[in-house]
């Protein structure tokens, strides 16, 4: 993979994160949702001076193309403009949100390759075994079974029965939050050294995670054993056998990592939508996060909250895909680029 | 040993080793019931419509409780009885000017939370704050037209239109009165161009400058609003150190934490989640009624809809719904119903009047008024309403799968329509719509509130054009001094309007809160703030 | 092996008709044939539809609301008093197809695109996984709400919004494991036999790549059953009062105490999660030459 490849990417990455905010600015043009009415109260929407004030500060009185001229204006300082819903800076409002979700979704989808990968590989290698059937049986209810189910009653469960898994929220009630440096609190709080706050945080973090690491675990499980077993079946593999490599390095070395190429991208895409929001896990869990913020504005029709999600959530998945695509070649070096 | 052996194993270290951090972690740092001590009092509901604090800006439906917790108006009403206003922050006052203006007696020796004395100036820079502001909650103070310091501790208020009142207006948090002093020091301003130059809001969304019982700590977005007690309040203080609005959007979410002590009262559950809390131990449910309702609005428009633009269709409609079946179904009899458009307990609206000339299911009625207006075989029409959206937990659809059922039995096809709330509010503003269900809560609490949008921009929506001695009737009721005549006037227009038969007022809901044992004092009101957190207290 | 054992019982005797064989393929097939069996219960069902419910699913009676299971109500009855057992039983008719539809439809279109996208490279490669990434990036609700507002609310634009957003993994998915295939030694020597590019994508390397895909499609089918739902709950999908699981589930949601009114459509969906996902392993096990002879 030469530089020059990896400097095209990424600037074709930014170039398409823009791209991605005009199409919604196009396409949102079509519903009829009057972002003003949307917001204002019944009493404030019949009072032509107040909308009119409305409409003057969110630019709403201006043809679209202007708003999105607008919009790119500020773009280029830094500014991604004021949600129409919250009144604060888009900028702001991402900052608050966007780590939280960071935090949840890294936190799953490493749960989900620790579980993922090993037990998809040993429900390959014990074919139909006690095993297999096991690992295929958990992964599908991670799949079948709606998330908004699964985090309900995780939470009932764990926390309203057994009471082992501490409140809904990020923190404990009352608890401040540590010195802001990242807005990860993980990592806030290590920063500031405080330990009680860094568990605190930890703790309220699990449970979500691992409610949204049992979707994707399933999916990772299933593919590693439908690749792993694909790749157990080439040709190379039984050369490898035949010419005595240790079966425990067959399957890792050779096995496992050739079959890593659709876990991985899987597993891409899933961090991805992960990164975006879980609208549903964040609601039961009361996780301020990157999905109800999504979901709002979108039921609002907040441009501006709309355009500075879309543009965050653009360049994670182009990042994320960027980086997935770079391991293939690390992975396996005969995926040559033309 | 080769490098496939150790990562094997380095990989099931390290997952053990997770794991055992992440319960070790988990047990440190969470579980606690904070509600042991009594010292603290937490709230569990959905903060995240608040998008400020600032008093004279915040127009939501979350913010109120915590203003005026915060802040305090000059006059108050009760819970329960919304026709008469109570002195607060005003001790006295009286009309003068032959009703063009009211003059208020503040109570003296009262402090701010920042340790400054109230003072009329307090009270115009608010007022005159709120109006200049421009924004959503500015509505509110149209009809004051001056405001003018006496002396310290009196302030006049001139109206705008002295036949239109003002005073019940006041006791909206709103009004809350702030501290002048400090509001300016951080940029606020009362003069005209508020709204383009007051910059005081950044400040107000963190720190409270009121007379209040308790005073804002921190605002953590969709997280938490914490208060601490104020200690210069003028009465008894606040009974809790801390109070905490804790965000928790889910209700179901709700019910748990209840249930394991971890809130002391849940305000936003369901009537079926309500039901099953009860028998609960050490959890009680704490009613109130509401000022609020849920209606349907037909249209008149032929070009929507010929039959609904036909009276006696409409009629006919109203005719054939189960009232009593959606209240005692639905609520579990936790609702009750006005005549037409103004809510009981308000201008004169009583379920007596219901009673008397309000619409009930009567199907033999139903067919005969539908022949009468040329649709003997019935007709079909569109029924609008905000998907995902209830009201006092009661949602929509479920409201409007049984008003189809209803219709049906009249052969009336109601074709349900959900829609996102954006678009629903578009279109129903605009008067695009054949019939919505929708939702009705105060402006503020005053019949005229109600009286005044039936003729205006309900009207517009609904597309009708009243005739002009409804409209007189309207501004007539609303001027007049004399409560019991007041009272009369608006009967005799909800007749009109019921008559008319564009408005169908489903149910005014009882709201439902549910608190633990562990607090008492715990009360419900339809005047705005849902409840005085003042009153609180620990068992 | 059988064929020894048998030959060992009656050597020189030859094997005419292998039963044991035979039933060792069922014995080992079963779950599959299990899944096969239960989708076609529910295709069954689907077709059936009205002529077998006990009572119709869309009659409100407040005063039967909520009702727990039993010998009247197998399945309870909802918070409008309606049967559970027949509203998802009517319920198969809208959520199998879309679910199914979403997935095949654009599971096909995603396949495809990324096969071109590996095979072809350069430039159009470039071109087709970036748009991939721009769809992926796209708020699904603005394009949901977009699709309605120009083409009118109903099941089957909710079904397009889906297909739109659903295609980009399977082409994320298949470009990767074509890319793998691609510069094989097996592919190569097709083309060096003047083998045509289409005929090799077909007939060597979509086989070898189908497990990944397969197990996703399979697992995909309770997903996009599920999204739907999501689009119903904003009034973009399915139109009350008419069934469908997925809008069950999220409308039963908040009924905590009465767990039937989401429980039961969301064991209708897990069914056919599972079903599908017999039905795509033994489609793998019985395409795969290399797995049949262990």
């Amino acid at each position: 993979m030469s530089r020059n490849y990896v400097l095209a990417r990424v600037g074709v990455t930014l170039v398409m994160a823009l791209a991605a905010t005009l199409v919604v600015f196009l396409v949102a043009h079509f519903i009829p949702v009057d972002p003003v009415q949307a917001q204002l109260g019944d009493l404030a929407s019949s009072k032509p001076e107040i909308v009119a004030r409305y409409r003057a500060h969110w630019g709403l009185d201006k043809p679209l193309w202007e708003q999105y001229l607008i919009f790119l204006q500020r773009l280029s300082r830094g500014d991604l403009g004021q949600s129409i819903a919250t009144r604060r800076s888009v900028l702001d409002d991402i900052k608050q949100y966007a780590p939280a979700t960071f935090e949840l979704a890294t936190l799953a989808i490493l749960l989900a390759f620790s579980v993922g990968v090993p037990l998809g590989v040993l429900a390959a290698i014990k074919r139909d075994s006690w095993l297999d059937h096991l690992a295929r049986g958990t992964s599908l209810v991670g799949v079948a079974a709606p998330t908004f189910w699964l985090a309900f009653i995780a939470l009932a469960l764990f926390y309203g029965g057994l009471e082992i898994a501490p409140s809904p929220g990020r923190l404990d009630a009352g608890a401040a939050p540590p010195p802001q440096v990242t807005g990860l609190y993980l990592i806030d709080s290590l920063a500031a050294g405080d330990l009680r706050t860094f568990g605190n945080a930890l703790g309220h973090l699990l449970l979500p995670s691992i409610v949204l690491a049992a979707t994707t675990t399933g999916v990772i499980t299933r593919t590693t054993r439908a690749s792993m077993l694909d790749t157990l079946g080439q040709d190379y593999i039984r050369t490898a056998r035949a010419k005595g490599v240790r079966e425990r390095a067959v399957l890792l070395r050779h096995a496992l990592r050739n079959a890593l190429i659709p876990i991985f991208t899987l597993g891409g895409v899933a961090y991805a939508q992960l990164l975006s929001g879980a609208v549903m896990t964040e609601t039961i869990f009361a996780f301020p996060g990157m999905g109800r913020y999504a979901f709002q504005s979108a039921v609002v029709l907040d441009f501006p909250a709309i355009s500075g999600m879309t543009l965050v959530v653009g360049l994670t998945y182009l990042i994320v895909n960027l980086v997935v695509d770079l391991s293939y070649a690390a992975i396996d070096p005969r995926v040559v680029r033309r | 040993m080769n490098r496939g052996d150790g990562i094997q194993r380095l990989r099931v270290a390290a997952l053990i080793l997770g794991v055992a951090s992440a319960l070790l972690f988990t047990a440190w740092g969470g579980g606690h019931a904070i509600a042991g001590a009594k010292t603290i009092l937490i709230l569990g509901t959905d903060i995240s419509d608040t998008n400020s604090l600032d008093p004279q800006r915040q127009f939501v439906y979350s913010a109120p409780i915590t203003e005026h917790a915060v802040y305090e108006t000059l006059v108050t009403m009760t819970p329960g009885n919304y026709k008469d206003v109570k002195p607060l922050l005003a001790t006295r006052w009286e009309t003068v000017d032959n009703g063009g203006a009211l003059v208020f007696h503040l109570r003296p020796n009262v402090k701010f939370v920042t340790g400054n004395p109230l003072t009329a100036d307090d009270v115009k820079f608010t007022f005159e704050r709120l109006k200049y502001l421009k924004d959503d909650a500015s509505a509110l103070a149209e009809n004051i037209a001056r405001v003018d310091v006496i002396d310290p501790l009196t302030v006049k208020v001139t109206l705008d239109d002295k036949t239109q009142p003002l005073l019940p207006f006041l006791i909206a948090p709103n009004f809350g009165i702030v501290d002048s002093k400090v509001v300016r020091e951080q940029g606020g301003l009362s003069t005209p161009d508020a709204d383009k130059n007051d910059k005081a809001t950044t400040y107000l969304d963190q720190r409270s400058v009121g007379t209040g019982p308790y005073t804002l700590a921190r605002w953590s977005r969709s997280t938490e609003i914490e208060l601490v007690r104020n200690p210069n309040y003028w009465r008894q203080p606040g009974a809790f150190e801390r109070v905490l609005i804790r965000h928790i959007p889910d209700s179901a979410t709700q019910v748990l934490q209840l249930k394991r002590g971890d809130i002391d009262a849940a305000l936003n559950l369901t009537f079926d989640q309500l039901n099953a809390l009860g028998g609960t131990p050490a959890i009680s449910i704490v009613k109130g009624q509401s000022l609020d309702f849920m209606y349907i609005a037909f249209t008149s428009s032929p070009a929507l809809s010929p039959p609904l633009s036909n009276k006696l269709a409409r009629q006919a409609l109203m005719y054939a719904i189960d009232y009593d079946g959606i209240i005692k179904g639905l609520i579990g009899g936790d609702a009750i119903r006005p005549a037409s458009f103004i809510p009981v307990g308000l201008g004169g609206s009583t379920t007596d009047l219901t009673r008397e000339f309000g619409y009930r299911q009567d199907l033999e009625k139903a067919r005969a008024l539908l022949s009468q207006a040329g649709y003997p075989n019935g007709f079909s029409f569109d029924l609008s309403y905000g998907s995902g959206a209830d009201v006092g937990g009661v949602s929509y659809e479920v409201v409007a799968q049984k008003v189809q059922a209803d219709l049906a039995r009249v052969k009336i096809q109601a074709n349900l329509k959900p829609m996102e709330q954006g678009n629903l509010r578009t279109a129903f503003r605009k008067g695009d719509l054949a019939a919505t269900i929708t939702f009705w809560n105060p402006d503020a609490m005053d019949p005229s509130l109600w009286a005044d949008p039936t003729v205006q921009r309900v009207a517009k929506r609904v597309r009708w054009e009243p005739d002009p001695s409804i409209v007189s009737l309207v501004k007539q009721a609303n001027g007049e001094p004399n409560t019991q005549k007041r009272d009369g006037l608006y009967v005799q227009f909800q007749k009109l309007l019921s008559d008319q038969a564009n408005l169908c007022v489903l149910f005014q809901p009882m709201y439902s809160h549910a608190i633990r044992d562990s607090i008492t004092g715990y009360q419900l009101t339809a005047a705005g703030w849902q409840a005085d957190l003042y009153d609180v207290k620990p068992r | 092996m059988i064929r020894a054992e048998v030959e060992a019982k009656a050597p020189g005797r030859a094997v005419v008709f292998d039963t044991s064989s035979a039933m060792r393929r069922v014995k080992r097939y079963w779950l599959p044939i299990a899944g096969a069996g239960l989708v076609a219960a529910w295709v069954v069902v689907m077709v059936l539809g009205p002529a077998i419910v006990p009572y119709s699913p869309t009659a409100v009676d407040l005063t039967a609301r909520l009702q727990p299971p039993s010998a009247t109500h197998p399945f309870g009855t909802d918070d409008l008093g309606r049967d559970v057992f027949s509203r998802v039983l009517m319920g198969a008719r809208l959520s199998l197809p879309t679910g199914f539809a979403v997935v095949l439809v654009g599971g096909f279109v995603g396949i495809l695109i990324g096969a071109v996208a590996a095979y072809v490279g350069g430039q159009v490669e470039e071109v087709l996984m970036r748009t991939a990434d721009l769809v992926l990036a796209f708020p699904p609700l603005i394009l949901a709400m977009a699709i309605a507002a120009a083409r009118g609310v109903g099941v089957g634009n909710a079904v397009l919004s889906l297909i739109i957003i659903w295609w980009p993994q399977y082409a994320r998915l298949s470009r990767s494991l074509i890319l793998v295939q691609r510069d094989q030694e097996y592919v190569q020597a097709a083309h060096a036999l003047g083998q045509g590019s289409v005929r090799t994508l077909l007939r060597h390397i979509l086989p070898n790549t189908g497990g990944p895909i397969v197990t996703l499609l399979t697992l995909d089918v309770g997903n996009a059953i599920i999204t739907f739902s999501s689009l119903s709950f904003l009034g973009l999908g399915a139109v009350p009062p008419t069934p469908e699981w997925g809008a069950m589930v999220s409308a039963g949601r908040l009924l905590i105490a009465q767990w039937w009114v989401s429980g039961m459509p969301g064991l209708a969906i897990l069914s056919v999660v599972l079903a599908f996902n017999f039905l795509g392993d033994g489609l793998r096990d019985w395409l795969d030459p290399r797995a049949r002879q262990r």
